[in-house]
């Protein structure tokens, strides 16, 4: 590109590869899988062509294994998969998390449970925030709602990664990674950070370094889990970001993560149009999870209705957010065709009838 | 205010292509827009469809059930897109292979021989563009203009030997059209 | 006076041997090190080792290191190499590590030609989980999990690690060398040191399996452990070199 602020008209997954390419990524490794193939595709010539690391891996094992080898030596790695092959990535995320490496992996969802189908869902929202690893670990979660976001946020991903040396995923879907929007790269917004107390590079003039997560000392385990669980408080307290629109004296909060974001703000606007005030709450980290936010909305009063595209996952989290101080509902579809605005508008209203809640569940 | 358009054709008719176009013209005139592909298998089976969305403020869906223009190349992508076409909607066809019918009376029809008119040019490969032309004409919201600096941003300058070609294609029709 | 014997300078100075006596993990890493002083890599070595008594490997040695899940170790080390070029990188693994769990990312990293060194301990077993059933265990040996003995019907055959890495068309050097004997001892040096020359000059993939003993959980005294090595394994698990393009 000659012009870095020039809008091009991209798809998501490209947005994503370009921008992690901007970011200094220096090596990427994965496997194909529909919807998110165009990152392995674009970056293997890009890589090539800088001179960069790249692998098609074995595997989705392979991929995740490969970019902790390589963020170990301090350099921004990544990888990204797809929903039934982010589940091969989890054992990694758990030792990539207790070892403090800062991998980037990318998730473009698509159908579950199982080999599920290539369609877009939202149904990997428990295993990106909970966690599919063993053990008490939190990746940080960055959910882009537009292809500037995947941009944006891929960067943001980079960046917080090496910060706080924690794995983070950008959890995108298959709209997103598959659809053109117009997006600006503009230059990589963040400063390099400084790894050199930990990164590996030989033992040169200091102690060996190892980077692990065994510990046969029970005292010694607990301190380390202690250690992260503060450090993602502290996380929490720095990094939660979420975007809200109209909720000042709206009466209804419509709640949504990733591209469904669009359709709410969508809806939002023929409710008002109606009569109905609605607002939209969007947590842009779904974890750290909005929760202060959402619960200071519920002392106000305010009702919600979640919508989003799995079974009520995020639903979940806003209700525990809320504490039973106002009503919640959901509005969901388990995979495939996207909400319309028509639906969630009528949904809406359904729910504010004291209708059922699982308005648009077929 | 949005408005969408469905283009859908098969595999090797330039439909993922032509669509880029247009998101690419409406990019340029400064307007929000999308692009959305079928992806996958769906592909398997030899036809192609791509949405595109383009609004005053930002996209909402940006794959909907329904549309306001279905631009069609094959006679398969007009009897299975004519019923997603809104009430009051366009369908824009190839009449070189899509038999001239009007089964519903809701919505408005444009047939254009649009493979014909590509082969007049020489190449049968530029009947996305020639469609791209048809719906300039039956459509307020699209300009040839943009169009053109679509072409010429989509080919750039790896393909930019292409490019008169393709704005011939863009002009072979160059009347209003009858709805 | 001349002194003749000590210990290797990239082995940690305060090491706890922590292996079962008789284990011929210990040589094994005195090996590595003893080959670390002479070719003077100790200051540019990344290692990546995994899961089992292999993983011990960074308590004994003066190297930075990063832990893999088990069976990754081949993964990360390609990560770890393809990220920083400039380094040394090797493995370390047992048998289940490389050629059960990891066989797809060993074969692979080999069949890629990465420029890494990677050693496999062949001992026939799961040592660390107290002796189960592995990719290497012999025809009839009893373990925990084939109690009356390997058979084919069961448990099917075990793998010649060795020479399946000697086929790939990216490894430069393939060799089984035994820790039973003095020769032997010294003949496994020598593979060890051409396996990590093979990756200074660029060649491409080094591989060294080494036949161990496991006295626990074979349940031998050493000496017992050593003449099993001779004697049994050796017959089905030939030494030598299996593949070096020179």
């Amino acid at each position: 590109m000659t012009n870095k602020d020039e809008k091009v008209l991209i798809k998501g997954n490209y947005a994503i590869a370009q921008a992690a390419v901007n970011a200094g990524c220096q090596c990427y490794f994965g496997y194909p899988i529909t919807p998110q193939t165009e990152i392995g595709e674009y970056l293997s010539g890009k890589m090539q062509e800088l001179g960069r690391g790249y692998v098609c891996a074995e595997s989705e094992l392979g991929a995740i294994n490969m970019v902790m080898g390589a963020v170990a030596t301090g350099v921004k790695a990544m990888t990204s998969s797809s929903s039934c092959a982010i589940s091969l990535m989890q054992e990694a995320l758990s030792y990539a998390a207790s070892d403090e490496l800062p991998v980037v992996v990318v998730n473009v969802m698509r159908t579950g449970p199982g080999l599920g189908y290539i369609y877009p869902a939202q149904g990997d929202y428990n295993q990106a925030v909970y966690g599919g690893g063993n053990g008490d670990y939190n990746l940080i979660v960055l959910a882009p709602s537009t292809v500037q976001e995947c941009v944006d946020l891929t960067y943001r991903a980079f960046y917080l990664a090496q910060k706080y040396r924690n794995p983070v995923m950008l959890l995108a879907d298959g709209l997103l990674g598959q659809m053109m929007e117009p997006a600006s790269f503009g230059e990589y917004p963040y400063p390099e950070i400084d790894v050199s107390s930990w990164a590996l590079n030989g033992a040169k003039g200091r102690e060996a370094r190892k980077i692990y997560s065994v510990a046969t000392d029970e005292k010694k385990q607990i301190q380390h889990i202690c250690d992260l669980h503060r450090k993602f408080e502290i996380i929490a307290e720095n990094e939660t970001t979420y975007e809200e629109f109209g909720v000042d004296d709206a009466e209804i909060v419509l709640v949504a993560f990733g591209s469904m974001t669009r359709n709410i703000k969508a809806a939002m606007k023929v409710l008002r149009a109606k009569g109905i005030k609605a607002g939209c709450f969007r947590p842009v980290t779904l974890n750290p999870f909005p929760h202060k936010q959402i619960h200071n909305l519920a002392k106000r009063g305010k009702e919600f209705v979640v919508v989003e595209m799995n079974m009520g996952q995020m639903f979940k989290d806003v209700k525990y957010a809320v504490e039973g101080l106002s009503k919640v509902s959901l509005v969901n579809r388990a995979c495939g065709e996207w909400l319309s605005v028509e639906e969630i508008v009528s949904s809406v209203e359904n729910v504010l009838r004291g209708g059922k809640q699982l308005a648009a569940s077929l | 205010m949005e408005t969408n358009f469905i283009f859908a054709g098969f595999g090797g008719q330039g439909i993922l292509l032509a669509g880029t176009i247009l998101a690419n013209a409406f990019m340029i005139e400064g307007k929000n827009v999308t692009w959305y592909p079928c992806y996958g298998a769906e592909m398997r089976g030899g036809t192609v469809n791509c949405e595109i969305v383009v609004s005053d403020s930002e996209v909402s869906s940006v794959h909907k059930q329904d549309t306001d223009y279905a631009i069609v190349l094959n006679q398969q992508s007009f009897d299975r897109f004519i019923t997603r076409v809104k009430s009051g909607g366009t369908i824009i066809a190839n009449s070189t292979l899509v038999a001239e019918a009007r089964p519903r009376n809701d919505i408005k029809y444009v047939f254009a021989p649009m493979t014909e008119l590509a082969n007049d040019l020489g190449t049968s490969k530029v009947t996305n563009v020639v469609s791209l032309g048809v719906l300039a004409s039956a459509c307020s919201i699209v300009s040839k203009e943009f169009l053109a600096k679509g072409i010429e941003k989509v080919l750039g300058a790896k393909k930019k030997d292409l490019i008169p070609l393709n704005i011939k294609a863009l002009n072979a029709i160059s009347e209003e059209v009858t709805v | 006076m001349q002194q003749v014997f000590s210990i290797p300078k990239s082995m940690k100075k305060d090491f706890r041997y922590t292996f079962c006596p008789g284990c011929d993990h210990g040589i094994a890493i005195r090996l590595v090190a003893e080959v670390i002083d002479e070719l003077g890599i100790r200051e540019n070595i990344i290692s990546s080792t995994s899961v089992g008594c292999s993983v011990f490997l960074y308590d004994f040695l003066d190297i930075d290191c990063v832990e893999a899940p088990h069976g990754r170790a081949l993964a990360s080390a390609t990560g770890v190499k393809r990220a920083r070029p400039d380094k040394f990188v090797f493995t370390y693994s047992g048998d289940g590590d490389f050629a059960s769990i990891g066989i797809a990312e060993s074969m692979h990293s080999a069949l890629r030609g990465e420029n890494i060194s990677a050693i496999c301990i062949n001992n026939t077993t799961y040592g660390m989980t107290g002796g189960q059933l592995g990719p290497t265990t012999m025809m009839g040996q009893i373990t925990t999990t084939s109690p009356t003995g390997r058979n084919a019907e069961y448990f099917g055959y075990p793998i010649k690690i060795a020479e399946h890495i000697a086929l790939c068309d990216g490894t430069a050097f393939s060799a089984r060398v035994a820790l039973d004997s003095v020769p032997h001892i010294n003949e496994a040096k020598k593979a060890i040191k051409k396996a990590f020359q093979t990756q200074l000059d660029g060649k491409g993939f080094g591989f060294v399996e080494i036949l161990s003993s496991c006295p626990t959980n074979w349940h031998m005294t050493p000496e017992e452990a050593h003449e099993r090595v001779r004697n049994e394994m050796i017959p089905v698990f030939p030494l030598g070199v299996f593949k070096d393009i020179g």
